[in-house]
C-alpha cells in the first residue's frame, strides 16, 4: 500500500491495473482518457492533476503532475475535485457516479459519454483503491 | 457511566417517550407559528435542531438505542424546554403527537445523571475556523446536537462524523463554503429537511444525505421584506412558506409556495415551486426577478450581473442529473400577485379519473381559476381529517359510498365559478366545504350506516348529496362545529382546538390552498413521492398510461397508494402529477418496496418518454420553465435503459 498522489502510487497503480483488470471484460476494451485535476493538496494547499489513458481496454498512459493542467496531454475527460472529494472516493466513501451527480466533483465532457462507461470507471477506481490507504489528515489552516 | 436508580423508575415514561418519537414524521410544522400560538421559546433561542421539538424527538431515539452519550449540550436541550405545551398543540394538528412527553423524558434522563457523566466535547479546529465565521453559538461538533439531524440531512446508521452552523448571511456562507474546500471536507446545506426525510428510509438515503462534512443550516437567514410598489419579497434562505405568506397577506398579497414548512429559496432550487396555482402563477424561473447564490467554489453570484453567462439555460435531458444543490441559494426576490375580493374555492366530485382530467385540461386551456387541480379522494381525506383513523373512514365513505374517488379543485374569481357551473353542471361551495371540514368525524363515522348504503344506490350518489334534495339533511346531520370536531383530540387539548376551528381561516378553503399546513398530515401515514412530473396534456390515453404504470407498480409491491393532484402548468400546455405510495416508514421491509417502487416508477417513466419526471427537473428550479420543459424527452432506448439501469446499480448497489 502506498501514499495517495505518490509516484509510488502511480507505479503501483499501473502494475496493478495491467495485472488484474481484463481489457475486454473489466474494462470492455475502452478507449477513453481523463485529467483527474485535484485542488487544495495538503499540506500546501496545492493542485496536482493526473492523466489516465486507456487504449482498446489497455492502460496506455498514467501520469502525474503538479499544476491544474498537464498541457501536452488532451483528455476525452476532467473530473475536478478537491482533495476531500477524492480522498472519499479512493477510500470508498462514495462512488464516483455519486461524486459526479452530487456535485462533489465537477465534470467537463459529455456526461452522457461519462456515465456510459461508469462501470469501467467504477473498475479503474476499485484497482487504485487497493494500492492507495495513505492519505493526508486535515484539519488543515485556511 | 453509573446509572442512577431513577433510570429504572422513569424507564416507562422514557421508553413511551421514544414510542412516540419514531413515528416522528419529521415535516417541520413545528417550527412554523401556523396555529397563531408563538414559536416554541427554546428551539427560537437556540436554533439547532435539538432545541425544537422535531430535534428532540430524533436525539432521544438515539439515547435510548446508545449511539450517542450524553453530552454537555443536552442539560441545556434539556432545561431550555419550559413544558410549555406549544408542540403538542402544534403536532397535534399534524400527526396527532405528543412531543412534549419527549422533552420531559428527555429533563428526566438528565436529572438522573451526575455531572461526570455529561462528556465535554473538546474543539477542534474545524469547530473553531466555523466558528469564527459564524460566532462561537453557531458552530458546533456535539454529538447530541448533530444527531438531532439524523433521517433529515444525515442518512440512518452512519457514524456522526459532521459539524453543524448555521450561518446568518450570505458572506458567511460563502466563508463557510471556501473554508470546507480548504479543510478537504464535503458540505451541505439544509432548509426545511422535510424532502431529505422522505428519501431517509429509502435506497435514496445515501444519494441524497451528506455523508460526513459540514451541515450548513440556513434557519437563521430570516430576511424578509415586502415590496408592496413592485409586488416583491426578498426572502432569505431561513424563510419558510407559511411565514413568506403570513407577511404578504398583511398586505393584500399572495405567493406563489410550497407546504407551508418548506423553505421557499429550497423549494425554487430542488423543484421550482410547481404548486396547483402554477398555472397562472408560473413556475421554476416564473417565481423569481432575481437570486443571490453561493457557488461550490464559494463565490458569490446574483442573477442581476449583466457579466455572468445566461443563468436561466438549462440541459434536460436524464444524463444531466442532480442529486444535490449545484449551489446555495441565498436570497431571492420573489413575485407577489394580488388578491381578488371575490376569490371562492368550489369542488367538483367524480367518480372516474378520465373525466376529472378532461375537466382539468379544459379550464386548465382556458385559463381559468388561480389555483386548479383535480385532488384523489385520498388528499381531500388526508387533508381534511384530524386524524389518521378518521381519515381512514372518511376515504372508505368516498370510495365505497359517495363514489367520489376525484375532486377538480378550483380557487376562482366570481367570473370563473360560473365557467365552472356552466361546463361541470354543479360545484361543491364553500358552505359545504367548510361542512365537510367540521363534519368530517361525523361523516366517517356514518360509514356502514344506513343512509350511506340508501345513498350508494342512487344512480348519482355524488350528485344527490352535492347538488340535490340529500344536501340539506347531509349539512344538518354532520353537526358540523368546532365544538364537535375539537372532541377528537385528546381531554386536554379539547378547548385549545375548539377555539382554533372556530378561527374563520381554518375553514377558509383559499386560504387553506394559500398557506399549504394541511399537506402535513399526509406525513401521519409516511408517503413517498412517486416520480412524478410534468407531461404534454393533449395525449390524454399517454397521461392515463402513465398514471396506470404508478398503479400497477404500487400494486406489484404491495403498496397502498393513489394519485396525488393533477394541475395544469403553462396555459394548460402540460399537466402536472403527482402520484403517491404510502408505507410504515418504521418497517425496513416496506422500505425496501417503497425503494423498489420509486426507481421502478422513474425507470419506466423515462421509457414511456413524453414526460419530465423527476430526474428531468430535480435541483433544476431556477432555470426557466421553457428550457426546464421544453422540448419534451423522447423514451429511452434500450441501450440507454441498459445505460441507466448501470448508472443506478453503481449508485445505489442492489437493490
Amino acid at each position: 500500500m502506498v501514499k495517495f498522489l505518490s509516484d509510488e502510487w502511480i507505479e503501483y497503480g499501473k502494475e496493478y491495473i495491467r495485472r488484474n483488470l481484463d481489457p475486454a471484460r473489466d474494462l470492455g476494451n475502452l478507449t477513453t482518457s481523463v485529467h483527474g485535476v485535484i485542488e487544495h493538496v495538503p499540506p500546501t494547499d496545492s493542485t496536482t492533476t493526473f492523466y489516465l489513458e486507456l487504449q482498446n481496454g489497455q492502460l496506455s498512459d498514467f501520469i502525474l503532475r503538479v499544476g491544474a493542467t498537464i498541457p501536452e496531454k488532451t483528455p476525452v475527460f476532467v473530473i475536478t475535485g478537491t482533495y476531500g472529494a477524492y480522498r472519499d472516493i479512493f477510500e470508498g466513501k462514495v462512488g464516483t457516479a455519486m461524486a459526479i451527480l452530487k456535485n462533489r466533483i465537477k465534470l467537463k465532457g459529455s456526461k452522457v459519454e461519462a456515465l456510459k462507461i461508469i462501470k469501467q470507471l467504477d473498475g479503474l477506481i476499485d484497482a487504485l483503491r487497493k494500492v492507495t490507504d495513505e492519505f493526508e489528515e486535515g484539519p488543515f489552516p485556511s | 457511566m453509573t446509572p442512577h436508580p431513577l433510570v429504572t423508575v422513569k424507564k416507562t415514561d422514557f421508553d413511551a417517550a421514544v414510542a412516540i418519537a419514531t413515528k416522528g414524521t419529521h415535516c417541520g410544522m413545528c417550527r412554523i407559528d401556523f396555529l397563531g400560538t408563538g414559536l416554541c421559546p427554546s428551539g427560537k433561542k437556540h436554533g439547532y435542531l435539538a432545541y425544537w421539538p422535531q430535534g428532540r424527538m430524533e436525539l432521544i431515539k438515539h439515547l435510548a438505542d446508545g449511539t450517542i452519550q450524553p453530552t454537555e449540550a443536552l442539560i441545556e436541550i434539556a432545561e431550555s424546554c419550559s413544558l410549555c405545551g406549544l408542540c403538542d398543540k402544534q403536532c397535534n394538528f399534524a400527526t396527532q403527537l405528543r412531543p412534549e412527553k419527549v422533552a420531559q423524558a428527555i429533563k428526566d434522563y438528565v436529572a438522573t445523571l451526575d455531572t461526570k457523566d455529561f462528556l465535554k466535547i473538546p474543539k477542534d479546529a474545524i469547530v473553531t475556523g466555523l466558528q469564527k465565521i459564524v460566532g462561537e453559538k453557531w458552530a458546533t461538533n456535539d454529538p447530541v446536537i448533530i444527531a438531532s439531524y439524523v433521517r433529515s440531512i444525515i442518512a440512518p446508521n452512519v457514524p456522526l462524523d459532521f459539524y453543524v452552523v448555521m450561518p446568518e448571511t450570505t458572506e458567511q456562507v460563502s466563508q463557510i463554503v471556501q473554508f470546507a474546500n480548504t479543510n478537504n471536507l464535503p458540505f451541505l446545506p439544509r432548509s426545511g429537511g422535510t424532502a431529505l426525510s422522505v428519501a431517509s428510509p429509502t435506497v435514496l438515503a445515501n444519494a441524497t444525505n451528506l455523508e460526513h462534512g459540514i451541515i450548513i443550516d440556513l434557519l437563521r437567514m430570516k430576511k424578509l421584506e415586502i415590496h408592496t410598489e413592485s409586488s416583491t419579497a426578498v426572502v432569505g434562505a431561513g424563510v419558510t412558506s407559511f411565514e413568506l405568506q403570513k407577511e404578504a397577506y398583511k398586505h393584500h398579497l399572495r405567493a406563489n409556495v410550497a407546504e407551508a414548512g418548506a423553505h421557499v429559496c429550497a423549494n425554487i432550487a430542488t423543484t421550482g415551486i410547481v404548486t396547483t396555482w402554477g398555472n397562472s402563477y408560473g413556475c421554476f424561473a416564473d417565481n423569481f426577478i432575481d437570486l443571490q447564490l453561493v457557488d461550490n467554489d464559494g463565490v458569490i453570484k446574483t442573477h442581476h450581473d449583466l457579466e455572468i453567462s445566461n443563468p436561466y439555460a438549462v440541459d434536460n435531458g436524464f444524463a444531466n442529473i442532480s442529486l444535490s444543490p449545484p449551489y446555495i441559494l441565498t436570497e431571492t426576490t420573489v413575485k407577489l400577485y394580488p388578491i381578488f375580493d371575490d376569490e371562492e374555492a368550489v369542488m367538483v366530485p367524480f367518480d372516474n379519473v378520465e373525466d376529472a382530467l378532461d375537466a382539468v385540461i379544459e379550464l386548465g386551456r382556458r385559463g381559468v381559476g388561480l389555483s386548479l387541480a383535480v385532488l384523489s379522494y385520498k388528499y381531500l381525506a388526508e387533508f381534511i381529517c384530524p386524524t389518521r383513523q378518521i381519515a381512514t373512514d372518511f376515504e372508505d365513505v368516498c370510495k365505497n359510498y359517495l363514489k367520489l374517488r376525484y375532486v377538480l379543485d378550483v380557487v376562482c374569481k366570481k367570473e370563473d365559478k360560473k365557467i365552472v357551473e356552466d361546463l361541470l353542471g354543479y360545484t361543491i361551495d364553500e358552505s359545504m366545504l367548510r361542512t365537510l371540514i367540521l363534519g368530517s368525524p361525523k361523516l366517517a363515522s356514518l360509514k356502514n350506516s344506513e343512509f350511506m348504503k340508501i345513498l350508494s344506490e342512487e344512480t348519482d350518489p355524488l350528485r344527490a348529496i352535492f347538488a340535490g334534495p340529500m344536501k340539506k339533511h347531509l349539512e344538518q346531520g354532520l353537526e358540523a362545529t368546532p365544538a364537535n370536531i375539537a372532541k377528537v383530540y385528546d381531554e386536554d387539548l379539547q378547548d385549545f382546538f375548539k377555539k382554533i376551528y372556530a378561527k374563520p381561516e381554518f375553514t377558509d378553503v383559499v386560504w387553506l390552498h394559500a398557506f399549504r399546513i394541511l399537506p402535513s398530515r399526509l406525513m401521519r401515514q409516511r408517503m413517498a413521492m412517486g416520480p412524478g412530473g410534468a407531461i404534454w396534456a393533449g395525449d390524454k390515453a399517454h397521461i392515463l398510461k402513465w398514471i396506470k404504470m404508478f398503479s400497477d407498480v404500487g400494486d406489484k409491491h404491495r403498496l397502498e397508494h393513489a394519485l396525488g393532484f393533477i394541475s395544469p402548468l403553462d396555459n394548460g400546455k402540460f399537466i402536472y402529477i403527482e402520484y403517491d405510495y404510502f408505507y410504515d416508514h418504521n418497517n425496513p421491509e416496506a422500505a425496501g418496496r417503497i425503494s423498489k417502487t420509486l426507481l421502478e416508477t422513474t425507470e419506466q417513466s423515462l421509457v414511456l418518454g413524453g414526460i419530465f419526471t423527476l430526474i428531468n427537473y430535480l435541483f433544476k428550479g431556477i432555470y426557466r420553465k421553457e428550457h426546464v420543459l421544453y422540448p419534451l424527452p423522447k423514451g429511452l432506448t434500450v441501450e440507454e435503459d441498459t445505460m441507466f439501469k448501470d448508472v443506478l446499480h453503481s449508485l445505489l448497489g442492489d437493490f
